[in-house]
């Protein structure tokens, strides 16, 4: 079979990709760390400032993480069309018949399935449920951040409640990006297999596969 | 310590020398320049004393007993000695028809001039037949008083946000005053007990500049609840430096390490207990190796507890009321999505192996 090159995610995409996946994998190890130290310096006039160290790193991880977001949310808006949030977002007619097929087609009930360059509409729906959680993740992240400030906190305040609730909800929405990025990663190798489009290789290079004569 | 309970005994009034001490306290914790201490003393040397209604519902006393209790009597006779006490079931020598009828008549001749200050959480549910005093539901008595005070000062957790009442599930639907008050200006000082000198600022704020100071979006005065107690914390170099208190009384904790793996909740608590301190002798939880236990924080109760853990548990829904910590929550969730790709990759494999490729693949 003969296939075709096609430039799918942008550079900016792919920084955008990149950035929030190491932010997150920094966010987890520093975060469980201020969650509980698993280190104990023990010794004074050791000059070592592991707490001290690991929050300053959260917090850059955090701005990276917003950054992304960020460019993101723009991207939705303003990028291509394979990356703009109604190519594959479950509301339009198109979309949400996808939303069935593909679903059909990962418990194995077909094989059939809409070969589509840019993402599917189960990937459309549940990065728009994962981008709901990391703005979660943020704000509950400012609001600890910046806990004496009077913005801050009338924006936290009523959202999430004190501030334990508001270190609660991060650390469940923490829970959640495990198990996103688990599912993630193991649907990207399982679709990898099943249909040799390049879709691990796209994220670096931005060029996916696509056989030349399914062209329309 | 002799000195001052004699003193109290021989001369029931505050000492000059006290007086000056309790406004210069106050004025320290709301933060005011001395220049001003003399117009604090001026208005609480105001022979008007402004009249107040002390209302107790759902609560312990506690917060009453730590204010007229303190180690040193100044705080606690200062404050009575500025105001006008009309009606405190603890401490008034009326009783019964008296004392009711001494409520009814302050609250009809001051009108919209004393100050009422509640104590305990107000039970709503059932009509709020939970609490009763004289025959009257707490609800029943808050909508008579509260419209006609000059302001609310809530006092305490409960009354500012319902307090161990409130607390899962919450039997007699308790909540705190601003749930019940509107129109009149409420003001909240929680802590169980709150610290008598953030009670005694809100005083003499209002008497001094004859109005509440300023508060955070919990209503909660921004002189003593601005601030984050870790940030001020005596132990706080220790949290920095990574040098913990592993558990109660090892190494760690003798040697005045961080409380925060063994729960302490300054972290998420806001109040002035590291720069203000109790009880006139210079400590604080803390300060004695115990860590915080958020106090003053609505639903601390929920929240807060375990009190020596970081993180609340999480009750499984339908696991018959056993409480899992967030982790093992988080690990089993973890689990069930492990399990679910397993499967998913074994239907795979096999369908695979029954049907051959598929055509895409060949």
């Amino acid at each position: 079979m003969n296939y075709e090159r096609q430039y799918v995610w942008s550079i900016l995409f792919r920084l955008f990709h990149w950035a929030l996946a190491l932010s997150i994998v920094v966010l987890a190890i520093t975060g469980f760390y201020i969650h509980d130290p698993w280190t104990n310096s023990v010794l004074e006039g050791g000059g070592r400032f592991p707490m001290a160290t690991m929050r300053y790193i959260h917090f850059v991880a955090g701005f990276v993480f917003t950054a992304a977001l960020i460019v993101r949310l723009y991207l939705f808006l303003f990028g291509n069309r394979h990356e703009r949030i109604l190519s594959a977002a479950p509301v339009t007619g198109r979309n949400i018949k996808n939303l069935f097929t593909t679903l059909a087609y990962y418990s194995y009930a077909t094989d059939r399935h809409e070969h589509r360059l840019g993402h599917n509409a189960v990937a459309g729906t549940v990065y728009l449920i994962t981008y709901f959680f990391v703005i979660g993740q943020m704000l509950t992240g400012f609001y600890m951040l910046y806990p004496e400030s009077a913005t801050w906190q009338s924006i936290g305040g009523p959202l999430f409640g004190i501030q334990q609730q508001a270190r609660f909800i991060h650390y469940l929405i923490m829970w959640y990006m495990f198990i996103f990025v688990a599912i993630h990663l193991y649907l990207l190798i399982w679709n990898d297999i099943k249909s040799p489009e390049g879709m691990i290789s796209s994220i670096f290079t931005g060029n996916k596969f696509k056989p030349k004569h399914d062209r329309a | 310590m002799t000195s001052n309970s004699d003193e109290l005994v021989m001369n029931p009034e505050v000492s000059r020398r006290g007086f000056l001490k309790g406004c210069t306290m106050a004025a320290a914790a709301l933060g005011l320049s001395d220049a001003m201490i003399p117009k604090l003393v001026e208005a609480a040397a105001n022979p008007q004393k402004p009249p107040v209604v002390w209302l107790h519902f759902q609560e312990c006393t506690g917060c009453t007993e730590s204010l007229l209790r303190a180690s040193h009597p100044d705080i606690g006779r200062l404050i009575l000695d500025i105001i006008s006490l009309d009606y405190h079931e603890t401490v008034m020598a009326a009783a019964g028809h008296q004392a009711e009828e001494q409520l009814q008549k302050t609250i009809k001749e001051y009108e919209g001039k004393f100050i009422c200050v509640v104590e305990g959480g107000i039970p709503t549910k059932d009509g709020g037949v939970y609490c009763k005093i004289s025959g009257r539901t707490a609800m029943d008595i808050l909508a008579d008083v509260a419209p006609k005070a000059a302001a609310v000062i809530a006092i305490g957790s409960c009354a500012a946000f319902g307090g161990i009442q409130a607390a899962e599930p919450n039997p007699t639907g308790a909540v705190g005053v601003r749930d019940l008050v509107s129109g009149t200006p409420v003001i909240n000082v929680p802590g169980c007990p709150p610290n008598p000198v953030a009670f005694l600022g809100t005083v003499l704020h209002y008497l001094t500049f004859k109005r509440l100071p300023e508060t955070d979006y919990l209503g909660r005065p921004l002189f003593a609840y601005g601030r984050k107690i870790h940030d001020h914390c005596e132990r706080r170099a220790h949290f920095d430096e990574g040098r913990f208190a592993e558990e109660f009384g090892d190494t760690g904790h003798k040697a005045g390490y961080c409380l925060y793996k063994v729960g302490c909740k300054g972290p998420e608590t806001y109040n002035n207990c590291p720069t203000a301190r109790f009880n006139d002798a210079g400590v604080w939880p803390v300060s004695v190796g115990h860590g915080c236990i958020g106090c003053s924080e609505p639903a601390f109760w929920d929240m807060m507890s375990p009190f020596y853990e970081r993180l609340p548990g999480v009750p499984i829904p339908g696991g018959d009321g056993i409480v899992a910590s967030a982790e093992s929550t988080g690990k089993k969730i973890l689990g069930v999505a492990g399990a679910a790709i397993g499967i998913h990759a074994a239907v795979g494999i096999g369908k695979r192996l029954v049907k051959g490729k598929s055509d895409d693949e060949k």
